[in-house]
This record gives structure tokens, C-alpha cells and sequence, in this order.
């Protein structure tokens, strides 16, 4: 075994975990209101829907919160350098069976790539897949908010592009994640929070 | 010997009075049609005797079938399923029991008894149980 | 002697304080819950102490005391079968207009305005300014003998009597006075005993009034389950002047109002759901009162119409009539259910229970194909009445609706619909003679209109929106009954259903991202799998 790091703090982990169960749920309940299967009923599926919504609010609460104070923020800071190396890594060197360039430490915990992706994600899919989900949530505030304009099937519309997008993340993010050291290496990590390189 | 007469008298004017405020009831068709509905068909279709319409019998054989008072061929009474005490027994499933609780026997009977004679065969608008 | 005395003056004492206290029991237990609703006991009033021999001779008798009621009766849409739409310019009533069951009251007057409220309506030249023409038991009666069959324009039977004349069949007569001593507030019953049997039966017509609504229980009205609430109509069609509100010539059909509170002037429609639930009734959930902006209460809380146990007509095929068995009788044909499906004299029926009704964005607007309309049978199916509504108006909700479809006669050389002579014991009425051109003939010489001398028939539909029969809100409709392909809103174009909506391409590219990425892992997987065997051969 290799140096082991601790990269993943308590509340860091549990954000994760806890969103993640949240995230899965409402792309499980969210294609059923979209009307792609049914597994809950429509009635239930809504519902679900909406208390998953309103606990990852609470949850980001405290995230952002966390993030703010402790000055975690920074690990999203994008660094373009060093992007294409990774990139490169990825698409030819990992099957070299070389090394990881990135070596991930408690000041610097993510590479180039997730630094970009992360927030990718949170600059451009949570906003839309937010803003989009309190206007459908309020949807008879509209007129009272003077966005009577707004029509209800692009907000849909919008919604459901951040959910395909989440989607799409989410498949990539779970192959990524067995591509480390050993397939669970990393999840072990986020598990424990220590890192094992 | 004698004293028994005046409790006698009393007995009478009594029933008399009794005889005659009910007599003065002016019976009400509409809470008999509910009851005959709610309680008598909601039975009697789940019975193997199935619902009774009004209009299967002459006023003369109604008339005759609560003077009578025999339910079920004589096994009980008609007024048994009226009475306050039968309706204290089923409030808790049957709204019509619960909303005429209160109801004196007499009054709903006689209310009972001027639907079906309305609703009679030959009676003045033939009606059906439900 | 003196004890016996004593005892016997005892029992005396005892005696009478017996029946005192037998007399004061009885008084005390004596409510009469149903005459505190009144304060005038109609029997004890001289005026109506006598015995009555027709309609006329009570309504005199009414208008001693009620002085303005004829007065206010002949202003109003019961009395003149008639109305003006202010919006479309249209005269309406029945008096004008034809539908797709009977068709018109045009030469038919004595059988259709047996339910007028009103006595002697059988000819066009009725005059309407008669006070003692209107007739005042048929709202008004209690005892639910009062009836005025067919026939006798509007005349309920006083003597035993043969109708229709010649038939054998006696209709017996009704104690009037009784009537007339007895009367009381309108009640489901009275304004039943025409509304439950528009079209020309039980349930024909509405599909949401029918006799079951006499007395119904809580799960088909819950407003007017019998055991519960118990309203009557006139608690939501709350009446002054003898004017009854609540129109379907002038429906109101989004309310915005709120409900109506006393101190407030409210000139709005008092039979709107809103006018007493307001305009956000669901107080637990808020997302069903913002449905509420797009979807009428009724399209929830009427789930299916017909649900009492009686059958409305769905369909009515004038066409089909005129059949004669071997014999030339006329011939009627029921269904397993012992309902009537086909007759002779009216044509082919489908009948309904428990109905899903059709949805429609409607506005309040209703605009009618009157007989001087000019038809053309290549458009198809000709609208006798149709709503107006768009999902862009801002006065329109989703409705639901009865459509009544149907095949009726119409005049293919003048391109009108026409009003048939139908009921009738003459040598022109249809239902007796089978013969159409004759029939309509008469009728339209009646209405004073033109007519070709040929009769074709053409399909029509009538638009009826539905809501009585409101259903306990646990019988509501659920979510999925709209939001889902295929679901009840199919047809409704202006509004996002989720569940329903989805935007195509929108989807296409989306699960097309979705399977590159699962692909782009899978593909990149594999390949990695394969580098690291390779890697660990070596």
C-alpha cells in the first residue's frame, strides 16, 4: 500500500452520500412525472419529488455554508493547466497502465478535469435544473411575481435537460469512480475519507 | 274495589291523549323514503329476499304488513327495525340511523308508512327502493 | 265511608295529576322539527279551505296573499321558455331553439310544456300575461303526488281520466287540495320533477340530474346526500324574485369572485362552486388551487357522470326510426338490462352509466345552430350548440361535458334543421304516424317557417357541461387520470401536462447523451480491462 491521505472530511462525506441518494431519487421519481415509466404513480412520484427537492435545499444550506467557512470553495477553483495532461491520461494513458498525473492532497483534492466538471456542474446544470424546479414548484406564483410570460413548457422543458445533463454526469461519474487504483479504491475513499495512492 | 276505577280513568285519558298526539303527526314521506332506503334496501339487498320496491305491493297490503308488525315471516317485528335502540345499533355504519337517532319509533314509522303508501302500486306516485 | 272517601278523592287527585303530567310529558316530547323550517302552516289558512277543481283556481288562491309572485314568475326564463344572449344576440329557451332529442316544443306544445310552470300552454297563442296561467305547486309542493303528465299542456289531472284518449289507459286524479293546503319551499323533488327528466325520461338529458338525485347518498352528491347535508337545488341556486340563478344559456364558467359573504355586494352567479368554497379551497395543498386557474373544480370532483344508477342517452339515431313489425305496429327493443334501445317512433339509443365525460376548454360562451341557420351536410357533423373557449383567453377553464351525439331530420333543399310535429294524436304527428314529411310539414307551418317538402337527416351534437353530482373529495379524480399518455386531457392543446407532455427532440437528445455516456464508459471500460490483463500477462 501506498501513502494513505486524508482527503475527505465528515460533513464533506456525508454532503456526499446524502446527495447522492437525494439525486438518484428524484432522476428516479422525476422520469416518472416526466412520464417515462411508472413506479410510484404519478400522485406519489410528485410528492417524493418535492420533499427530496425541499431536503437537498436544506442539505446545500449547509453545504454552501460549510463550503464558505472553511474555505473548501477553493477545490472548484478550475485550473486550466494541466487539463490536457489529464485528458491525456484518460485517453491513453491509463490503458498504459501509467500512473495517475494528479495526486490528490487535502489542499488540492480534486484534478484539473473535476475541477472543471464539478463546476461545470454547479455553475451550469444545478442553476438550471434549480431555477428551473422553483419556477414549476411555484407555478401559480408566476403571475404574482410578474412572470406571467413565462410559459410552463419551457420551464418543463429546461428541467428536463438539467435531468438528462444530471443523467449524464451521473452514468460518466460512476464509471470514472471504479477507474482508480483498485474499482473501489475511490469510493472507499469517500467512504472514509482517506485517500490510499 | 272502587278505588281501581279512578287509576282506570286515569290509564284511559292517558292512552286518549297519547292516541290522539298521534294522530296529530303529520308524517313526513321524505325521512320515511330515506330510512326505507338507507336502512331497509341497504339490508335487504344484501339478503337473499334482495330490495323491495314500494311499488310491489297495494296500499292495502302495506297497510296490513305494518299493522301486522311481522318481519322475516313472523321470526321478528317491522317496528324492531325502526326503534331507537335498533338505530343506536347500526349509527355507526348508517348515516339515515344516525341523522333520525333521535327520532321518536312512532313518528318514523309513521313516516315510513306514508312513503310506501305513496310509493304503492296503486298509490299516488309508485316508487322504487334506491 | 270516610276512608273510602279519602282513597277515592285520592285516586281522583292522583288521577288527574297522572294525566297532567301525562299531557305535559307528551307536549314536551312533541317536536316538529319539520315546521320550524315554516312559519305559516298553508292548512290552517282560510283561503285554501275548500276544495279545488283545477290549477288556475289555486294559483287565484295563492295570489290573494302573495300578491307580486305571478308578477315575478312572468319575468323569468322558467315562465318564458326565452332569453336573450346579450353576448351572441341570439334568442334562446326553449321556446326558439331545437336539440338533438325531442327537437323542438314547436306543435308539440300540449305534450312539452307539462313542464312549464305554468297551466294551458298548448298552442302558440298562449298568453303569457295571465296571472293565474302560472302554477305555483308544481315548485312548491311537498307531498310529491303533484304531477302534470304529458299532453295536457302544463294540466296535472284532477278527475280520473283516459290519456292518452282512446288509449284504455287511466290516469287517476290527484287531491289538488291537498296539494294546495300542504305546500312548502321548493325541494329536490319539485324542481326534479322536470330537470331529473329533461329529454323526455328519467336521466335522457344531463347525465348529472337524474331521480337518484332525489335522495342521494353521500358518494353520488355530496352536497345533497340526503343523510348529510342535504341541500336542496335552490341552496346553490339561491332564487329572489322567483328568478333562479344558474343558466345554461349564460353559464358562468370561471369565477373569480370569491365566495359570496353578507355585507358584500355579490351580483355574480350565487351556483358557482367559488361562491362558496372561493378561490382556493385546498388548504392543505396549494398546487391544486393552481390548478385551479387552468382546471374547472367540476373536471376533478366529477369524476363520471350517471353514477346514481340510472342510464342517461348518449346517443340518439333519429334516422333508424319508423320500423313496423309483421303486423305495422310499432315496434321497441330493450337491451339485457331491460332498457329501452330502440323505438319505433324516436329511433336508435345508446345509453350510459357511470360515464367518463369529454373535456373542453370553455369560456362561458354558448352559441347555438338555430332552425334559420343555414346547414351544409358535407361539413360533417353539424353543432347544435357549441362552447366558446381557448387556453389563451384568460376566461376559459377545462370542462367537462356530455357531449350528446345524435342524426336528426333536416331540410336538404333549404339547408335547415327542422322542428318536427312529434307527439300528437292527429293524423301529422310523427310518433303516431311514422311518416317524416307530413311531421315536419307541420311542425315548421307552426313555427311559421319554410320547408322544402324533403326530409335527410344529418349527425349533430349537443354540448352539455357537467356539474352536479359532486363526488366526496376522496372520489376526486387522482393525478394519473391526467397526467399520463393517453389519459383524460388527450385532446387538450394550451397547457403543459407533465406526464403527458414531453418535447420530442428534447427527449431524443437527451437519452441520446445519456447512452453516449454509458456507451463512452462501457466502450472505455472495457478497453481499460483489457489493457490491465494485457499489462498483468506481461
Amino acid at each position: 500500500m501506498g501513502e494513505r491521505v486524508y482527503i475527505f472530511k465528515g460533513f464533506e462525506r456525508f454532503w456526499h452520500w446524502s446527495q447522492a441518494g437525494l439525486i438518484m431519487f428524484m432522476m428516479l421519481t422525476g422520469f416518472e412525472i416526466h412520464g417515462t415509466y411508472s413506479i410510484f404513480g404519478f400522485e406519489r412520484a410528485v410528492n417524493y419529488h418535492n420533499i427530496a427537492a425541499w431536503s437537498l435545499v436544506g442539505l446545500w444550506v449547509f453545504a454552501i455554508f460549510w463550503h464558505l467557512t472553511t474555505g473548501e470553495w477553493r477545490h472548484y477553483i478550475p485550473s486550466v493547466e494541466k487539463v490536457l495532461v489529464i485528458a491525456r491520461f484518460y485517453s491513453s494513458g491509463i490503458f498504459r497502465n501509467e500512473p495517475h498525473p494528479f495526486k490528490p492532497s487535502q489542499l488540492n483534492k480534486h484534478n484539473p478535469l473535476q475541477r472543471l466538471t464539478y463546476l461545470g456542474v454547479l455553475l451550469f446544470i444545478s442553476p438550471l435544473i434549480w431555477i428551473t424546479g422553483w419556477l414549476y414548484l411555484f407555478h401559480g406564483e408566476w403571475s404574482a411575481w410578474g412572470l406571467s410570460v413565462l410559459q410552463l413548457e419551457w420551464v418543463a422543458i429546461g428541467h428536463t435537460i438539467g435531468a438528462f445533463l444530471m443523467l449524464a454526469f451521473f452514468v460518466s461519474h460512476i464509471y470514472l469512480v471504479t477507474t482508480g487504483h483498485t474499482p473501489t479504491s475511490q469510493i472507499k475513499a469517500m467512504i472514509t475519507g482517506w485517500d490510499e495512492t | 274495589m272502587k278505588s281501581v276505577k279512578p287509576i282506570a280513568a286515569a290509564v284511559l285519558l292517558t292512552l286518549l291523549g297519547a292516541s290522539f298526539s298521534a294522530s296529530a303527526y303529520d308524517a313526513d314521506w321524505k325521512r320515511g323514503r330515506i330510512y326505507y332506503r338507507s336502512v331497509c334496501t341497504s339490508c335487504h339487498v344484501a339478503m337473499p329476499v334482495g330490495s323491495i320496491n314500494p311499488s310491489t305491493k297495494t296500499m292495502a297490503e302495506w297497510s296490513s304488513y305494518i299493522q301486522a308488525d311481522k318481519h322475516a315471516k313472523g321470526k321478528d317485528t317491522v317496528k324492531q327495525y325502526v326503534s331507537k335502540s335498533y338505530r343506536a345499533s347500526i349509527k355507526s355504519a348508517n348515516k339515515a340511523a344516525e341523522k333520525f337517532a333521535e327520532v321518536p319509533d312512532q313518528e318514523l314509522l309513521d313516516d315510513i308508512k306514508a312513503f310506501l303508501i305513496k310509493g304503492a302500486k296503486d298509490g299516488e306516485a309508485p316508487a322504487s327502493c334506491s | 265511608m270516610g276512608l273510602n272517601s279519602l282513597r277515592q278523592s285520592a285516586g281522583c287527585v292522583l288521577a288527574v295529576l297522572l294525566y297532567l303530567f301525562s299531557v305535559s310529558a307528551l307536549a314536551v316530547d312533541e317536536p316538529k322539527p319539520l315546521k320550524l323550517t315554516t312559519t305559516a302552516d298553508h292548512s290552517k289558512f282560510k283561503e285554501l279551505q275548500r276544495e279545488f277543481q283545477s290549477g288556475p283556481e289555486v294559483t287565484k288562491a295563492c295570489l290573494t296573499c302573495h300578491t307580486e309572485a305571478a308578477g315575478q314568475i312572468h319575468r323569468t326564463k322558467h315562465w318564458k321558455w326565452e332569453h336573450l344572449n346579450p353576448d351572441s344576440g341570439q334568442t334562446l329557451g326553449k321556446k326558439h331553439i331545437l336539440n338533438n332529442f325531442c327537437i323542438s316544443i314547436a306543435s308539440n306544445y300540449s305534450a312539452c310544456t307539462s313542464c312549464h310552470i305554468g297551466y294551458g300552454w298548448k298552442d302558440a297563442n298562449f298568453d303569457f300575461s295571465v296571472k293565474e296561467n302560472v302554477d305555483c305547486l308544481v315548485c312548491h309542493d311537498t307531498t310529491g303526488i303533484y304531477k302534470k303528465p304529458p299532453g295536457l299542456a302544463g294540466n296535472p289531472v284532477i278527475k280520473d281520466m283516459e290519456l292518452p284518449p282512446g288509449s284504455g289507459k287511466i290516469v287517476k286524479g290527484i287531491d289538488i287540495t291537498k296539494v294546495a293546503q300542504k305546500v312548502g319551499k321548493s325541494s329536490r323533488d319539485t324542481c326534479g320533477a322536470c330537470h331529473f327528466f329533461g329529454g323526455g325520461g328519467d336521466a335522457v338529458k344531463h347525465g348529472d340530474l337524474d331521480s337518484s338525485m332525489a335522495a342521494p347518498d353521500r358518494e353520488l352528491d355530496v352536497h345533497m346526500d340526503a343523510t348529510g347535508l342535504d341541500f336542496t337545488c335552490a341552496t346553490c341556486h339561491k332564487t329572489s324574485s322567483h328568478d333562479v340563478a344558474g343558466s345554461r344559456y349564460t353559464p358562468t364558467a370561471m369565477d373569480k369572485g370569491g365566495a359570496h359573504i353578507r355585507g358584500k355586494e355579490d351580483n355574480s352567479n350565487p351556483a358557482t362552486c367559488v361562491s362558496c368554497h372561493g378561490n382556493g379551497p385546498h388548504k392543505k395543498e396549494e398546487r391544486l388551487n393552481q390548478h385551479a386557474t387552468k382546471v374547472a373544480c367540476q373536471t376533478c370532483h366529477i369524476p363520471a357522470f350517471a353514477r346514481g344508477g340510472v342510464a342517461t342517452k348518449m346517443n340518439w339515431d333519429w334516422s333508424t326510426a319508423g320500423e313496423r313489425d309483421a303486423e305495422g305496429k310499432q315496434v321497441v327493443r330493450k337491451d339485457d338490462k331491460g332498457r329501452v334501445i330502440y323505438e319505433s317512433r324516436k329511433g336508435t339509443f345508446t345509453l350510459g352509466e357511470n360515464v367518463k365525460p369529454e373535456y373542453f376548454w370553455f369560456n362561458g360562451d354558448v352559441n347555438y345552430t338555430l332552425v334559420t341557420d343555414k346547414i351544409e351536410k358535407s361539413e360533417g357533423v353539424i353543432r347544435i350548440n357549441w362552447l366558446g373557449g381557448s387556453p389563451t383567453d384568460g376566461k376559459s377553464l377545462i370542462w367537462p361535458v356530455k357531449v350528446f351525439r345524435g342524426s336528426q331530420p333536416f331540410d336538404p333543399i333549404n339547408k335547415t334543421l327542422v322542428k318536427p310535429h312529434t307527439a300528437g294524436n292527429d293524423d301529422t304527428g310523427y310518433w303516431k304516424n311514422l311518416v317524416w314529411d307530413k311531421a315536419v310539414e307541420a311542425g315548421m307551418k307552426d313555427a311559421g317557417l319554410p320547408f322544402s317538402g324533403q326530409v335527410d337527416f344529418v349527425k349533430t351534437e349537443m354540448f352539455w357541461p357537467i356539474t352536479h353530482m359532486v363526488a366526496p373529495k376522496e372520489n376526486a379524480l387522482a393525478c394519473v387520470e391526467c397526467h399520463s399518455k393517453n389519459g383524460r386531457l388527450t385532446g387538450i392543446q394550451g397547457v403543459y401536462i407533465p406526464g403527458r407532455d414531453a418535447n420530442k427532440l428534447i427527449d431524443t437528445i437527451g437519452w441520446g447523451i445519456a447512452l453516449l455516456a454509458l456507451l463512452g464508459s462501457l466502450g472505455h471500460g472495457l478497453m481499460l480491462i483489457a489493457a490491465r490483463r494485457k499489462h498483468q500477462g506481461e
